[in-house]
């Protein structure tokens, strides 16, 4: 039986070269593949307050509920991007606040590019060019698994004669084993931004005085590197900053970026896309004009920050329903205390919502499509083993079709 | 069901119709022979109609334009769109979000937009996007001359079929309906840090120069017989001086045809104490003599806007001009790039002033109105929405002298564009804006109102102020379907797709899969798109034909 090859949708990477023989998936020993591919359905009949009931029905009963809400919140978001076009939707119809869950890192990254930009590459062109590579914070392996393979280690790269050098900055806790990292700066949690701010500083030519909190002869070996790199690049993973610090990290970076760009090439990866969620921002842009934390509640959208973050809203009980939408992943709903429709994976547990539909999972039960993290290429996804369970996007459909017309 | 258009005016400059009182006849969505019966009929008296008008180069979708409506965030703000009972909501103008692209497309009468830069590993995404484009036809050029594996093949010396088998397999897997090259060999060279890269300079790597691809590349779309020209964004974009490499250009495509995209971009000369001046004059009398070229003007406006372009190159240059002062530069997959800076461009700056002029007198200086097209390089030179104002700069010399007085004083005399008398007809502007986009993109039925054409008709009130006038279409149709009224958009149903399927032998796809397996980030089996996929999305493909032309 010959096999082809599929594209994986656990993680930022997208990795496509995964095995499939019969319903058999050759995880090309990547261990989140292998619990993903693994998820098997549990629950699979749709439910109004626990009784089984028609697609159809429990779309009408979600209708209902999210139709007569005053400020619904829809949330989650871990769908495959013509879920993601249909969840934004029926924001748009219901009036409703759409934000993706626990996005605060990710919308970090993309402040900073709205307000003051970027220079960055897409996983094809780090992995033939890079030459010199800082990985700041934490393992880019423990979000991507196969970071190092598929990006660092990979053969027949095009532009690099040799491996390139790596170099680890962060937490001795956080430091990545891969063998590919040829350098590991120990550098505490609290004190990456200032690490971030001595390698621009350095770079810029300033003399630092001593401290004992920083690793300075390294940090200044690094920046020395990256000046003399063809194409350093450099890899973060903002989660990993005390929140605080995030936005005055980036913006340190971008003119760390910039500075050397002048002279050679330099480029940044912020390391995310986990759930889709640089498609959903990026469906979100197209459809609506931002990347998240819109609300539509005024009939056209509006982008706030702080206003519309969805676990905000949730703790402040600001909303008055919630439509929580799992399919990538079986998180359960956030507690919010106030009724909710959850569109969930089959092997999520039951959920304590009014009503449930339950969907298949992308990449598994049905095909789709799925953008890549560093948010330019995106891959199709094969039904690995096809099964009836609706897409996220037929039941945003469904729902949309039982919502009255709009004014 | 017939409906049937009385009493109108009728430019249909396709069909040799140039403003005579016609009847028009819709059937099934497409124009229908005439005939007694009707079912529906629009009283038109006194009215004006025209084909549908078609923007041949806008960025309207694709991982640049969302770069740009990033950048964009505060003018998004500002601009709302709120849903209506046949609408989405929606926010911008530079870079609108989807919907509301297609409804100002719709508005100003519309009813089709081309995509001009989609990087081919951004197809995919490119296209799951526009299948949320509401209304318009649309369609997209795939851009080459930078992807490495092309460059190796050129290097080689690879024979002129196996590039065009490249270009053929490419087009089809990226469902493209035209190509574009950008700065050829220029961005690739800007990721090994060139930082300009002259029209018979060899680039990093492989030592091939931008004259090479242009050379293989026009030829290579003339020989599969796509009907687009190779639409080209020369090297050296914005610089004083550029005039020569345009000229350049025109030559390394051996009488090959070819499409100089946003010319007034590279109509520079570096006369005068500021050495910037005006080549409009060059490169029109250039583009008279030779039928194989036309033009696409890519006309600056004054205001906020933001540049997109897959000229990274450029793009770092300009980014001393960031206004505000933020900018995005990324480099793609080995095959492309992008680069995003805002820009507010001002009556009152010297060379901003000097290149709105460019553009008028390229529009005004080149004689054959089925060679040069209207456009802003949306959102380069100014958004579509412009579109009125620009009209009424083209048909009204007096407006467009009022408008000369007023910008800095150095630029209205370093500009000829006082003494040129030329006022575009009626006429012309529905060949520029209609028929002559249509011919020039091979798109069977659009552009014209001949029997069995689509029925996509826009239908204005006379006004001697050409801008009220193009501004607010009466009735807009798209295929026989009234969509806009006075302004108010009725309907929002999808527009068609189209795309060209050249021929190729398939040995090339070994070629290009080894390539992949060894060196790209996906795999050619998930670069290449599937016609089942993007029915998926929602989307419907119409193939153009594409005949293959012997050598010339
Ligand atoms: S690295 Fe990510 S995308 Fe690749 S196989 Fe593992 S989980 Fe899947
Ligand atoms: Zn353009």
């Amino acid at each position: 039986m010959a096999t082809h090859t599929i594209a994986c949708p656990f993680c930022g990477l997208v990795c496509d070269d995964l095995g499939l023989d019969q319903d058999r998936v050759d995880v090309r020993g990547c261990a989140k593949a292998a619990a993903g591919f693994a998820r098997r359905p549990a629950i699979v009949e749709h439910r109004i307050a626990g009784r089984a009931v028609p697609l159809d029905e429990a779309a009408a009963a979600a209708a209902k509920l999210l139709g007569g809400a005053r400020l619904p919140l829809v949330s989650g978001l871990a769908a495959d991007l013509a879920g993601i076009r249909g969840l934004i939707a029926l924001a748009d119809r219901l009036g409703a606040v759409i934000d993706r869950w626990q996005s605060s890192a990710q919308q970090a990254n993309l402040a900073l590019q709205q307000h003051a930009g970027a220079l960055t590459a897409t996983f094809g062109e780090i992995a033939n060019r890079a030459d010199v590579v800082l990985l700041l914070g934490a393992d880019p392996a423990a979000r991507q698994p196969r970071f190092f393979e598929r990006l660092l280690r990979n053969g027949g790269a095009l532009y690099r004669t040799a491996p390139p050098h790596v170099a680890f900055i962060g937490p001795a806790a956080a430091a990545p084993a891969d063998p590919a990292v040829s350098e590991r700066v120990f550098v505490a949690e609290d004190a990456l931004l200032d690490a971030v701010g001595a390698l621009a500083a350095i770079g810029e030519g300033q003399k630092l005085a001593a401290t004992t909190t920083l690793p300075l002869p390294a940090l200044s070996a690094l920046a020395e590197r990256l000046a003399a790199a063809r194409y350093g690049t450099i890899v973060w993973d903002i989660a990993a900053f005390p929140a605080a610090a995030r936005g005055a990290a980036l913006a340190i970076l971008l003119r760390l970026m910039r500075q050397l760009t002048r002279r050679t090439r330099c480029v940044g990866l912020p390391l995310g896309g986990e759930d889709n969620a640089q498609g959903a921002a990026t469906a979100m842009l197209w459809q609506a004009g931002w990347p998240g934390r819109l609300s539509f509640a005024a009939g056209v959208p509006q982008h706030d920050p702080w206003g519309n973050d969805a676990e905000r809203l949730v703790a402040a009980g600001e909303i008055d329903a919630l439509l929580w939408v799992a399919a990538l992943t079986a998180a359960a709903a956030p507690k919010s205390g106030v009724p909710t429709v959850a569109i969930l994976a089959a092997d999520a547990p039951e959920a304590a919502a009014e009503v449930e539909i339950r969907v298949g999972i992308p990449g598994i039960d049905h095909g789709g499509a799925m953008l890549r993290a560093d948010a330019v290429v995106a891959l199709p996804l094969t039904a690995a083993r096809p099964s009836g369970l609706p897409s996220v996007a037929a039941a945003a459909a469904a729902i949309l079709a039982h919502l009255p017309a709009a004014s | 069901m017939i409906t049937r258009l009385t009493g109108a005016r009728v430019f249909d400059p396709a069909n040799g119709v140039r403003g005579e009182v016609r009847d028009l006849f819709i059937a099934d969505g497409r124009m229908a022979a005439p005939t007694d019966r009707a079912d529906r009929s629009y009283d038109l008296g006194g009215l004006v109609v025209m084909p549908g008008a078609i923007d041949i180069h806008s960025h309207i979708a694709g991982g640049k334009v969302n770069l740009g409506r990033l950048l964009m965030s505060e003018e998004h703000r500002d601009e709302l769109v709120a849903r209506g009972p046949a609408t989405r909501s929606g926010s911008g103008v530079a870079t609108p979000s989807i919907f509301a692209t297609g409804y100002r497309y719709a508005a100003l009468g519309y009813t089709a937009a081309f995509e001009p830069a989609m990087v081919p590993s951004n197809a995919r995404a490119t296209h799951l996007e526009t299948a949320d484009l509401p209304i318009i036809d649309k369609g997209a050029y795939v851009m080459l001359g930078n992807d490495e594996l092309l460059l190796r093949l050129v290097a080689a010396g690879a024979e002129q079929e196996r590039i065009n088998d490249y270009v053929a397999w490419m087009m089809r897997a990226t469902a493209a309906l035209g190509v574009k090259t950008v700065n050829p060999g220029g961005i690739s060279a800007f990721k090994f840090n060139a930082r300009g890269l002259a029209i018979d300079e060899r680039g990093p790597q492989h030592g091939v120069t931008p004259r090479q691809i242009v050379q293989m590349l026009s030829r290579a779309v003339f020989e599969l017989g796509v009907p687009h020209p190779l639409h080209i964004h020369c090297n050296n974009l914005g610089v004083p001086g550029n005039i020569d490499t345009t000229l350049a250009t025109i030559a390394a495509a051996d009488g090959f045809p070819l499409h100089l995209t946003h010319a007034q971009f590279h109509s520079y000369g570096t006369e005068g104490d500021r050495h910037f001046s005006s080549a409009a004059a060059r490169l029109a009398e250039a583009v008279n003599r030779n039928p194989s070229i036309s033009l696409d003007v890519g006309q600056i406006m004054f205001g906020q806007t933001v540049t997109a372009s897959g000229d990274t190159m450029a793009q770092y240059r300009n980014r001393a001009f960031a206004s505000p002062g933020k900018w995005i530069l990324m480099d793609i997959e080995c095959d492309g790039g992008c680069g995003l800076v805002p820009f507010r461009y001002r009556d009152s700056n010297f060379v901003n002033a000097l290149q709105w002029a460019i553009g008028l007198e390229l529009f005004l200086l080149i004689e054959d109105p089925w060679r040069v097209f209207l456009t802003t390089d949306h959102p380069n030179g100014a958004p579509f929405t412009c579109y009125p104002h620009l009209i009424r700069l083209l048909m009204d010399r007096s407006f467009r002298n009022d408008c000369l007085a007023a910008i800095h004083p150095a630029a209205q005399k370093a500009t000829t564009l006082g003494s040129i008398a030329r006022e575009y007809t009626l006429e012309e502007i529905a060949i520029a804006t209609r028929a002559a986009p249509a011919r020039i993109l091979g798109l069977a039925g659009r552009g014209q109102l001949g029997p069995g054409a689509a029925a996509d008709i826009t239908v204005y009130a006379e006004d001697g102020d050409r801008e009220r006038m193009f501004a607010a279409p009466r009735h807009v149709f798209k295929a026989g379907v009234e969509i806009v009224h006075d302004g108010a958009i009725l309907a929002a149903p999808p527009g068609a797709t189209h795309v060209v399927r050249p021929d190729y032998d398939p040995a090339i796809e070994g070629v290009i899969g080894a390539f992949f397996e060894q060196h790209m980030s996906v795999g050619l089996g998930h670069f290449r798109l599937s016609e089942g996929e993007l029915a998926d999305a929602g989307l419907s493909l119409v193939a153009q034909p594409c005949r293959p032309r012997g050598r010339a």
